[in-house]
């Protein structure tokens, strides 16, 4: 249990976490959004967990989603609905992070089970088909596309009023939202904690869900710990039923959420000896060495994610990203991390193909995909996958900071953003590969059963990009006390 | 998967290197013996089950630390959070045993404000012949400190099971009587989800409902 929590949480055990929600939301109540998050976070999450069992609140969304036009329609018309979607997104997000900084990690929580119920279900199919239509007939869309979303986004530009900033982002990638769900997902995540950081300053300081009351670690240790009381209910009360795929229990299997704690732990002793160093300078030490730890902070706030290759690229077996691996870890001793990193990619790469395979031949063999493998077949492998590569990932960096961490070698920033672009990508190619496996899969399958594992795919894939981001930027301190030894070993020779 | 725990403990693996710590850990989580590995860097992670009393079952979450020297600044971090440990020599190698008492004074003065309970473990038992170490002076060593004495070997599986199992009643002992709480922002001790709540509602919650802040 986080101290946020202990803090927060005042009734019954059992829902801390609503508990913690109302308390959060309650200084802004204004939002009309606002009381539906709390009411909402639980129903949310069972309806993840479960599809098959429909809360109150999914019944409601899944009416939304027979309101919602045709798919034949025009693109026009699908952006536009999407939008809209969109903008209530970006609203919760703000409502719920702003009350305070110690509630954010969770405020993004819900934020993302959230957006699975509000913005997710109508789209998804519409989404992940698109970009395979995208691909095919790239050209001549995009012109229709890009008036269309000038649009959308105008409207939600009124509806939104003072998030003026993140709409103008919006409108700037409209394209990047339609043919890539999570490129969307995970560009409006990362530009809303900016908006989050203008609007209070005690928080741009600590970018991204790291601040001292709610650690990553906690967050996805909490989620996977619901997920487990989830898991042993559902084994006593009805052993018949499929186990869903959970994301966080898996990626505490790989051993994801341990080494994102001792990457934590090598985190925070580096920030305070760093601190404990800067207490002990004064003057012109002081001027060159803030300088200094400015420039190593500068090269960790300037990663961007690019998207746009991502669609270019095709690596079929991931010997691509085998290769980008190797390149950006040169000189950095952590060959046999990186290989367990390249077998997993490699893995979920031959998984897909095995999936789709049949695929290939002629409409008859339609027919065998639905037999061989069913859509939760496929869910499951994905998120498994996503899991296991995410956790693969905050290995590496656990690993990369132990070794700089003893090593003192020089290590430039520079190779380790590169190297989150690399893991950014691959979890992003692998998300959208296994939605497309998913429709062609559910092709004969309901709506509202594909669409929620389609939405679920891409919000793991989200929310992998976030945590492995997020593991980045705790190399920041580990970089900096490195500097810092390595420049009074330089001196004292 | 197996889900149903009733309380999760953390253990750390601590002593020189070479001694077969991470041997050891495969041998019990894997179930087999690797000839050749690479040495330790850093911290490596295993967990595994163990049913310590009928449909009563700890999931052990193992810390499985570097031994070589060089890595002891960053190891040192990661004494903290852990409930209990297995502090290993190897019975062949006499140097490794004279430091149990270092890595003692390593592990108590890292691991404050909380406890720490160590089995002494004597490594690498199948190596009669190369015996340096008698099992006499080792229990006496143990006694002093309060610890208990197991001697083991990953390539034949002798009593690898036994040394885990033994340190995991100990400790589950210490949180029955209350001896060692959980507490909020500590990992040693969490406690797990139990279906039908029959049998230790009371005990899961007492502790996790203080507030440490």
């Amino acid at each position: 249990m986080s101290d946020s929590e202990a803090t927060a949480a005042e009734g019954p055990e059992v829902a801390p976490n609503s508990q913690d929600a109302s308390s959060a939301s309650t200084p802004d109540g204004s939002t009309p959004t606002t009381p539906d998050i709390a009411t909402d976070v639980a129903p949310t999450r069972k309806a993840r967990r479960r599809p098959d069992t429909k809360t109150s609140a999914e019944a409601e969304q899944t009416s939304k989603v027979e309101q919602q036009p045709p798919k034949t329609s025009s693109e026009s018309t699908v952006s536009q609905g999407g939008w809209g979607y969109w903008g209530s997104w970006g609203k919760t997000i703000l409502s719920t992070a702003t009350a305070t900084v110690a509630t954010v990690g969770q405020g993004l929580t819900q934020v993302i089970e959230k957006a699975e119920t509000s913005l997710g279900i109508p789209s998804p199919t519409e989404l992940s088909t698109q970009v395979e239509d995208e691909q095919q007939q790239q050209g001549d869309a995009s012109s229709d596309t890009d008036a269309a979303v000038g649009d959308g986004s105008s409207a939600v530009g009124s509806a939104m009023g003072m998030l003026s900033s993140l709409t103008s982002v919006v409108q700037n990638t409209g394209k990047t939202v339609i043919t890539g769900g999570l490129d969307a997902l995970e560009f409006i995540g990362k530009k809303t904690m900016d908006v989050i950081a203008e609007g209070d300053p005690g928080f741009k300081k600590t970018k991204g869900l790291m601040n001292r009351n709610a650690t990553l670690s906690q967050v996805l240790r909490e989620a996977k710990e619901r997920e487990e009381q989830q898991t042993a209910e559902e084994e006593s009360s009805d052993s018949e039923k499929k186990v869903v795929a959970h994301y966080g229990m898996l990626f505490d299997e790989f051993q994801g959420l341990s080494h994102l704690e001792a990457l934590e732990i090598l985190s925070r002793e580096s920030e305070s000896k760093v601190k404990s160093v800067l207490t002990t300078l004064s003057g012109d030490k002081l001027v060159e060495l803030r300088e200094e730890l400015d420039h190593i902070k500068d090269s960790f706030s300037l990663m961007e994610f690019d998207d746009e290759d991502v669609d270019e690229k095709k690596d079929e077996d991931g010997t691509e990203f085998e290769r980008e691996i190797s390149e950006a870890l040169e000189g950095l001793s952590v060959s046999s991390t990186a290989d367990k990193l390249s077998k997993t990619c490699k893995s979920a790469c031959r998984q897909i193909t095995d999936m789709t395979h049949p695929e290939n031949e002629e409409e008859e063999s339609e027919e065998d995909v639905k037999k061989t493998v069913s859509v939760e077949d496929v869910h499951a492998a994905a998120i498994r996958s996503l899991a296991e590569l995410t956790a693969r990932s905050i290995e590496l960096f656990h690993k990369v900071a132990e070794m700089i961490l003893f090593s003192n070698s020089s290590t430039e920033a520079g190779v380790l953003s590169q190297l989150t672009v690399v893991l950014c990508k691959e979890i992003s190619l692998l998300s959208k590969k296994f939605t497309s496996c998913l429709t062609a899969a559910g092709s004969n399958e309901k709506g509202d059963v594909l669409n929620p594992l389609i939405t679920g795919v891409f919000l793991e894939a989200s929310n992998s990009a976030s945590y492995i981001q997020d593991a980045f930027q705790l190399l920041m301190p580990i970089l900096e006390i490195s500097h810092i030894q390595r420049s009074a070993e330089s001196t004292e020779q | 998967m197996e889900t149903i725990w009733l309380y999760q403990f953390r253990l750390i693996v601590i002593g020189d290197s070479t001694v077969g710590k991470s041997c050891l850990i495969r041998r019990f989580t894997e179930g087999r013996f690797a000839q050749v590995s690479d040495p330790t860097v850093g911290v490596d992670f295993f967990s595994r089950l163990v049913e310590i009393e009928p449909g009563k079952r700890i999931k052990l979450q193992i810390w499985d630390t570097a031994g070589q020297e060089r890595f002891r600044s960053i190891t040192r971090a990661y004494y903290r959070n852990s409930v209990g440990g297995l502090l290993l020599f190897d019975i062949t190698n006499r140097r490794s045993f004279q430091n149990v008492h270092n890595w003692l004074e390593e592990a108590q003065s890292h691991v404050q404000p909380h406890s720490i309970v160590f089995l002494l473990v004597g490594h690498k038992c199948d190596l009669e012949a190369q015996r340096q170490v008698t099992q006499q002076e080792a229990e006496k060593l143990a006694a002093a400190y309060g610890m208990r004495y197991v001697e083991t070997s990953a390539r034949d599986a002798i009593n690898v099971e036994k040394a885990f199992v033994e340190l995991t009643r100990t400790i589950f002992d210490l949180v029955r009587s209350g001896d060692i709480k959980i507490q909020d922002g500590w990992e040693g001790v969490k406690s797990g989800f139990v279906p039908n709540t029959v049998h230790s509602s009371e005990e899961v919650t007492k502790g996790s409902r203080q507030c440490f802040c």
